[in-house]
């Protein structure tokens, strides 16, 4: 072997490495788009490719359940972005600039284990507290549910974000006579607003697609997009279902590309030089 | 905006180090995650505790202090499943994190531009809808899918291919799964790490493997805790990938609590068992948290 070839050779592995890790992580996703062009049989998706048809979108959009299923996800995925873009906002906020340390310490230790308890467990839990406190789930309660997962994603984010802020700025305009509201509203809001609109993104997509904490809390009337595919796992699904997944996957992909050039322009603009 | 910053701009009046004074909008803003995460968070999981303890009456539940539940739930079938479950969890992460290293060191050694691409690439499948990525999955490996055709084509293997429902199949559906979320905290440290570092033991007239070995590895430590607590703690409740791809043989915790809770009506049995994967979970986090000694203050 040359000097020269033995050099490039861990280069050249560690990009087919990563090359056969990108094939990978896409494969299921191009099978699922192309297999919702498969006939199948008898209306059931089969490994086997049986026949180019266009059918199952439209066989999707006039399924009655799986519309309200998509509707009903889109429902609780714009609650849940809501409500974490407030309460995690708050959080990724008060874990920087709380006075007291003790609260930061309190506020990042929370965020911590919102992280690291399994889904199953928030579930089960979530499923126990709603029967023992007699609440009827609802749309609501399982908004509620999804919450906690997204309400750390958003507090890491804008957490982030207000890291790299000058005090200095708030500081001056607390000197200038500003209130600590009017400091929020007009200097910290307009700063941390694209990772606000990021983080509202990221809970929007998670939501979404949650499927454990939602399958404990959803009911016949409450029935999200995913654990609707779940439930018609035991009868081999349609190919209609996966028409309708990569349907909802190119939306996501257009909704993160107008976010991200939405992210991207605004960090140029000369608001963003403010630090 | 350039030069240092003039000493009068710093904070006037010797302010406390936290800044300005709190306002009634700090305590709000810190009472409002924590009120709402207390509600649906905290209480949620101290009701899943205090039923652990509680004894299962026909159709309901009645508050007491009985270690019975987890008598029951270390032994036998679910004991053998907890333990099944913990050790398939450690061996599944330590597969995505040595699948995920050599991606995310190939990343973090191209220029800024590329570097977002190639993350990018990494990214989009995990927005996808994860339940069809498994299903897909369920399909590429089935009797007569494509894993099938290919490898026969290459030679790899001969006739059908009896994939699904194995352990292998579990294993393969969980490093699917995580390795984005393996490869990002360890893109982040290798990205961290100052190249000078890596050029100057090379001039040192270290090899580039011992380099890699004595520098490079020891420096990213922390990104290998983060990738091992964000893939196996997930993994310790998956119900999901087990039970698509695993079959009936491949039962494991989070499938074993759900069925107490949605089909047995058990919930103190459930609930022990999911304390006993929130212990699980506590003892990776102290374990690991020896791994990142030393890097609490670095960076953040």
């Amino acid at each position: 072997m040359s000097t020269a070839l033995r050099r490039r050779l861990p280069e050249t592995a560690l990009a087919a490495w990563y090359v056969l890790a990108v094939i990978f992580l896409f494969a299921p996703i191009l099978a699922a788009l192309v297999y919702s062009f498969n006939t199948g049989v008898v209306n059931k998706q089969t490994a086997t490719w049986t026949g180019f048809t266009l059918d199952w979108f439209p066989a999707a959009w006039n399924d009655r359940s799986l519309r309200r299923a998509v509707g009903q996800s889109f429902i609780v995925a714009f609650w849940t972005a809501l409500v974490s873009v407030g309460v995690g906002g708050a959080l990724g906020y008060a874990m920087v600039r709380h006075p007291a340390r003790g609260v930061r310490r309190l506020l990042a230790g929370v965020t911590y284990v919102l992280l690291i308890v399994p889904e199953s467990v928030i579930g089960v839990s979530l499923l126990l507290f709603y029967a023992v406190t007699r609440i009827p789930l609802s749309t609501a309660t399982l908004v509620a549910g999804i919450t906690p997962l997204t309400i750390a994603v958003v507090a890491l984010i804008i957490r982030a974000r207000v890291l790299t802020l000058d005090r200095r700025v708030e500081e001056a305009a607390a000197d200038l006579g500003s209130s600590r509201w009017q400091t929020l509203r007009l200097v910290i809001l307009p700063q941390v607003a694209p990772a606000l609109a990021a983080g509202a993104v990221m809970a929007y997509t998670f939501a979404f697609d949650n499927l454990v904490v939602s399958a404990f809390l959803t009911t016949p009337r409450v029935n999200t997009l995913p654990v609707y595919l779940y439930g018609s796992l035991q009868y081999g699904p349609s190919p209609a279902v996966y028409a309708a997944a990569s349907v909802v996957f190119v939306f996501t992909l257009l909704m993160l590309g107008i976010a991200g050039l939405i992210y991207r322009s605004s960090r140029r603009s000369p608001r963003a030089g403010l630090r | 905006m350039a030069g240092p910053a003039p000493e009068r701009l710093k904070s006037p009046g010797g302010r406390a180090a936290g800044g300005l004074p709190a306002s009634a909008a700090d305590h709000a803003l810190a009472a409002v995650p924590t009120l709402w995460l207390a509600v649906f968070f905290l209480a949620p999981l101290g009701f899943t505790v205090v039923f652990s303890f509680g004894r299962s009456t026909f159709g309901g539940v009645e508050l007491a202090f009985t270690l019975d539940n987890y008598r029951t739930a270390l032994s036998g079938f679910y004991g053998a499943t907890f333990l099944r479950t913990v050790i398939f969890a450690v061996t599944a992460s330590a597969l995505c994190l040595a699948a995920a290293y050599p991606v995310a060191y190939f990343i973090a050694r191209h220029t800024a531009k590329r570097r977002l691409l190639a993350v990018l690439l990494i990214l989009i499948p995990y927005f996808s809808s994860f339940l069809i990525r498994v299903m897909a999955l369920h399909m590429l490996m089935s009797r007569g899918g494509a894993t099938e055709i290919v490898l026969n084509a290459l030679h790899l293997h001969d006739g059908p291919l009896d994939l699904l429902d194995t352990q292998t199949a579990v294993f393969i559906g969980m490093v699917y799964a995580y390795l984005p979320i393996a490869i990002v905290p360890l893109f982040v440290v290798l990205d961290r790490i100052p190249r000078p570092l890596i050029e100057a033991s090379r001039d040192l007239g270290a090899s580039r493997l011992s380099t890699f070995l004595h520098v490079t590895l020891p420096l990213s430590r922390p990104g290998i805790a983060t990738a091992v607590l964000l893939t196996a703690v997930p993994m310790l409740g998956e119900m999901v990938i087990p039970k698509l791809l695993g079959g009936s043989r491949g039962v494991l915790m989070g499938q074993a609590i759900s069925s107490q809770y949605l089909q047995s009506q058990n919930y103190p049995l459930g609930s022990a068992m999911a304390v006993l994967v929130l212990l699980a979970v506590a003892v990776m986090v102290v374990a690991l948290a020896r791994l990142t000694k030393g890097f609490d203050e670095v960076g953040a």
